[in-house]
């Protein structure tokens, strides 16, 4: 046991000595994890605000000045241009001044007037989706304002009351995050990618090391056992997925005032858990890839893409196609942001949580059994 | 580790086997090595030896058969096996990020040496192979013999009876192959056994026996001397300006068995029983090559490797 201690000691110091010795390796696991959070949490965001917006009003009425004023109120809106004809649009948006456009026809107060229903054209840049479709939400939520007002305006000149209407006013409220922070709802999910990135592709990659480097035979022809050789090469990428996390926990917290809701002990817990499952995923790769490229790939592949995508990490899970959200059952990064998100948003805990835990438990042990039993297989040709 | 004191030779195989898809690497193979020989493996390219090798170090599987290492099986006691063996890879196979310490620290801690005698050795076993003032050195750093002498020195760690030297000295220069070979010999009197593959004759020759290997099956095997003496006739170098030429004028004289190529003199081994100068010369003045001279020379493993490598010569016996 104490000679079992000793090698696996060795095995865990000489990976240490790599990773000091790879500038590039260490850029991957410590560096860039922090580039990915200030990555995310500014550049990237999904907070849509001050839509560019061109308004060419060809009827240039009372009313129609009354409507633009609406968009010029609202915060959602920036108006940066007024144009005269709808070759303004295009050029507009051909050179990505604007994403929105208003034009009012010439003639919508005189059908205002005549109590019939007046149009608004309002055009959306469909490049830009996720601003296309929140500016169409909008504008559509204004123009109901400026159809009550004008009925609010009817009535008072029928000398009605409407007062005594009920009218529906929706108070909106967001949970867990009332601002809607992008960051908020980011960078706890963004812990499920860089461990994820750490632990898979570097585990994948280090046992393949060792074949190609040939040091492999001389392991072999050591006592070391391959459960000691596994522990060893598994111990510094633990180590070092804890520290990135809570490397962006203490960032997350300090620059972006990311709430910690939630019991930290459950958190740990499940990173620790998802730390596991991805070594196992890691060690598979590495005891399936036939060379060192081809484990770079498979680990891209199997750990990077769905922990990014399949995840609910960026895109909500709900809202891709159903066979995509059953592969995404099969990856273990969307229980990874299920219990970062509760944990830090929404303050859950092991009561809410253990059936995410649970499932990565399970993952763990499969993956970390199978690469153990094709490990030794691979290893006695 | 005391000597045995068991008849156990250091290594044992009968019937080995071992293919490789469809490619036969070792086919039925037989080997006795005695302890405390330098027992040479020589034979061409593919021929099996690094195959051998392997299965005898218990990293890779015989299809069939059996080899023993001091009596044990590398098939079912390879963890009995390992210890009294130092297995040297015919690739570098060390960290090349990690120093010369750093290597032989690691590999001997995982090979289960206390820390004081890992100490002890690494300096000792540095300082003998010309490596003490590299310890700090990247392995990566270090010249194509220095290579070879770590990898040596790792091997040497653990203090193994057993040497599995797989081409050691490959694409090494000849200064540092000849300080290689210095270092075996010393093993050799500190009473190792030492398997060692070669390609080059010169080493063939500096050990105690030879196994000549071919298409995984051993052709020939004993003492230089006696392999020497199976071949047949005598040898003679042909040296001439257009060395070629002087190959295409003797090959199809009656009595040579075999002529090749050494650098820039044809070997032509003679088993006529004319005087072969005369012969050769005839031939070589007949076919216009000038400044032709012919001489006897003793046999040498060169010769007996090339007489045996030939395909219309070599397999016969």
């Amino acid at each position: 046991m104490r000679q079992a201690l000793i090698r696996i000691g060795a095995i865990v110091r000489k990976e240490f000595r790599h990773l000091g010795r790879d500038p590039r390796m260490l850029l991957a696991v410590v560096i860039m994890p922090v580039i990915q959070l200030l990555l995310f949490a500014y550049a990237i965001s999904f907070d849509v605000d001050h839509v560019q917006t061109v308004v060419i009003d060809l009827d240039n009425s009372p009313a129609s000045q009354r409507y633009l004023r609406q968009y010029e109120a609202s915060p959602f809106f920036d108006v940066v241009a007024r144009g005269r004809s709808l070759a303004d649009v295009d050029s507009a948006f051909d050179h990505n001044t604007a994403q929105v456009a208003i034009v009012i026809p010439s003639g919508f107060s005189r059908t205002l007037a005549a109590d019939e229903s007046a149009q608004v054209a309002v055009m959306v840049d469909g490049s830009e989706l996720n601003a296309a479709k929140v500016s169409q939400a909008y504008s559509v939520a204004l123009n109901q304002l400026y159809s009550q007002e004008l009925t609010r305006d009817w009535a008072d000149a029928q000398g009605l009351d409407l007062s005594s209407l009920g009218l529906l006013e929706p108070r909106i409220r967001t949970w867990y995050n009332p601002e809607r922070r992008s960051s908020d709802f980011l960078i706890p999910g963004l812990m499920a990618v860089i461990i994820a990135i750490v632990t898979v592709q570097q585990t994948a990659v280090t046992l393949v090391r060792e074949r190609d480097l040939g040091t492999q035979e001389q392991i072999e022809v050591s006592p070391m056992r391959r459960i000691e050789l596994m522990i060893g090469k598994l111990l510094p990428w633990t180590l070092i997925a804890f520290l990135d996390v809570a490397l962006i926990t203490v960032l997350g917290r300090t620059l972006f005032g990311v709430p910690l809701r939630g019991a930290a002990p459950a958190f740990a817990l499940g990173a620790m858990l998802f730390v596991f499952a991805s070594l196992g995923m890691g060690l598979l790769i590495s005891a399936l890839a036939p060379t060192l490229d081809s484990a770079n790939m498979i680990a891209l592949l199997v750990a990077f893409l769905p922990s990014f995508l399949l995840s609910g990490f960026a895109f909500a899970l709900d809202q891709i196609p159903v066979w995509l959200q059953w592969i995404s059952y099969g990856f273990p990064a969307r229980y990874m942001v299920t219990i970062a998100r509760g944990v830090f948003l929404k303050g859950a805990g092991f009561t809410e949580l253990w059936p995410e835990m649970a499932a990565l438990a399970l993952y763990a042990l499969v993956m970390l059994l199978i690469s153990a039993v094709l490990y030794g297989r691979r290893s006695s040709r | 580790m005391t000597t045995t004191t068991t008849a156990a030779p250091a290594i044992r195989a009968d019937g080995l086997q071992r293919s490789f898809g469809d490619t036969l690497a070792i086919a039925d193979l037989d080997l006795e090595v005695d302890e405390g020989a330098v027992f040479g493996l020589v034979g061409p390219d593919g021929a099996g030896k690094s195959t051998l090798i392997r299965m005898l170090a218990t990293v890779l599987r015989p299809d069939a058969g059996e080899a023993r290492v001091f009596g044990h099986s590398v098939r079912t006691q390879a963890g009995q096996v390992t210890p009294r063996i130092g297995y040297m890879s015919q690739r570098f196979s060390m960290y090349p990020d990690l120093s010369v310490a750093e290597n032989l620290d690691f590999f001997a801690t995982i090979r289960g040496v206390s820390k004081a005698d890992r100490r002890s050795r690494a300096a000792s076993l540095l300082e003998g192979m010309g490596l003490a003032e590299f310890t700090t050195r990247q392995a990566q750093h270090l010249s194509g013999g220095m290579k070879q002498k770590l990898m040596l020195a790792t091997t040497l760690m653990h203090e193994p009876d057993l040497l599995l030297l797989d081409e050691p000295t490959t694409g090494v220069d000849p200064v540092s192959r000849r300080e290689f070979w210095r270092i075996l010999a010393g093993l050799h009197r500190a009473g190792k056994t030492v398997l060692v593959a070669t390609p080059y004759m010169d080493e063939a020759e500096r050990c105690t026996h030879i196994a000549f290997l071919d298409s995984g099956r051993i052709k020939q095997s004993g003492t230089p001397d006696e392999i020497k003496a199976r071949v047949p006739g005598r040898l003679v170098e042909v040296s001439a300006t257009r060395p070629r030429a002087a190959l295409a004028a003797v090959q199809a004289v009656p009595g040579v068995a075999s002529a090749h190529l050494l650098g820039d003199v044809v070997r032509v081994l003679w088993s006529g029983s004319a005087e072969p100068e005369q012969a050769l010369g005839a031939a070589l003045a007949a076919a216009g090559v000038d400044g032709a001279a012919t001489r006897e020379v003793a046999p040498d493993m060169e010769s007996v490797f090339a007489y045996l490598a030939d395909p219309a010569t070599g397999v016969a016996s």
